[in-house]
């Protein structure tokens, strides 16, 4: 896909070229098409290709954990702990690994993307111009919220015909009860100290 | 406004310049595979496409009127 994108961009310089050198060409109509292919239709194309290549890649696993304050959180998807949620996700595969992170952590609302971007690119600034947070001291503005475990678990038989959750759905449907903080799920990215920890190694 | 033909084509090689330079950093930050590498696409490349398209939708404009106001 980046590679059909990347002939595109090349071919699009190419035409620019054209004009940069012999500009003198557009004189005639057949190259003034051609100037506006090249110097309008193709760069505008590149930069809805190029925007939305870059916004898959920022949903990717490998992107969030590409930022140093993120290594300990894609370290613990790795934790041999039954009990950890992002760790059991991830591993038995309940959500994407290659995207486990945008799976939960991102609203899965009308502006949610663009959201979850804005939020990122505050991360950028505060990683390179202001004091990067400590990891273990990160916390989700709001905390989490129930929708982003509702939105792949409401429904499921194994949810609803759980007794607990049956008689809960309201609180956990209005966030009243959250589910990582009110004692049920409660181990999510304990990262303070993993080295006591044992890890997951997956068969390559 | 009167643009001559020399300056419509100074347009044209200013736009194709930004366009140039802005599809290059966009080919960069594909290949870079970094955090700074969206910020470089959205903040610089699509600016200096941007720009591009819009110094050509000039020249095009200009070009336009120049030739009206000659058969006038």
């Amino acid at each position: 896909m980046i590679a059909i994108l990347i002939c595109q961009i090349a071919l699009s310089i190419a035409l620019a070229s054209v004009f940069l050198i012999r500009p003198a060409l557009t004189a005639a109509t057949g190259w003034k098409m051609v100037a506006f292919v090249g110097l309008c239709v193709l760069p505008a194309l590149c930069l809805v290709g190029g925007m939305n290549t870059h916004v898959q890649r920022s949903e990717q696993t490998r992107f969030c954990v590409s930022c140093h304050v993120m290594i300990p959180y894609g370290q613990s998807l790795y934790v041999d702990d039954p009990n950890s949620i992002p760790a059991q996700h991830f591993q038995n595969h309940r959500v994407p690994a290659e995207m486990a992170c945008h799976s939960c952590h991102a609203d899965y609302t009308l502006y949610g993307p663009l959201n979850d971007k804005m939020q990122g690119l505050k991360r950028i600034y505060m990683q390179y111009v202001s004091t990067p947070p400590d990891p273990a001291a990160i916390r989700i503005p709001g905390g989490f919220k129930n929708a982003q475990c509702l939105h792949c678990h409401l429904g499921a038989r194994s949810f609803q015909e759980n007794p607990v959750h049956a008689a809960l759905i309201d609180s956990l449907k209005s966030n009243q009860l959250s589910c990582l903080s009110s004692g049920c799920h409660d181990t999510a990215h304990e990262i303070a100290d993993q080295s006591h920890e044992k890890f997951w190694k997956p068969v390559q | 406004m009167k643009l001559s033909q020399k300056a419509v084509w100074r347009l044209l090689q200013v736009s194709s310049a930004f366009v140039i330079v802005g599809l290059a950093l966009e080919i960069v930050s594909l290949l870079w595979f970094h955090p700074l590498s969206f910020v470089l696409f959205a903040f610089v490349a699509a600016s200096l496409i941007g720009l591009g398209v819009l110094v050509y939708l000039a020249s095009v404009v200009f070009a336009g009127a120049s030739s009206a106001d000659t058969r006038n």
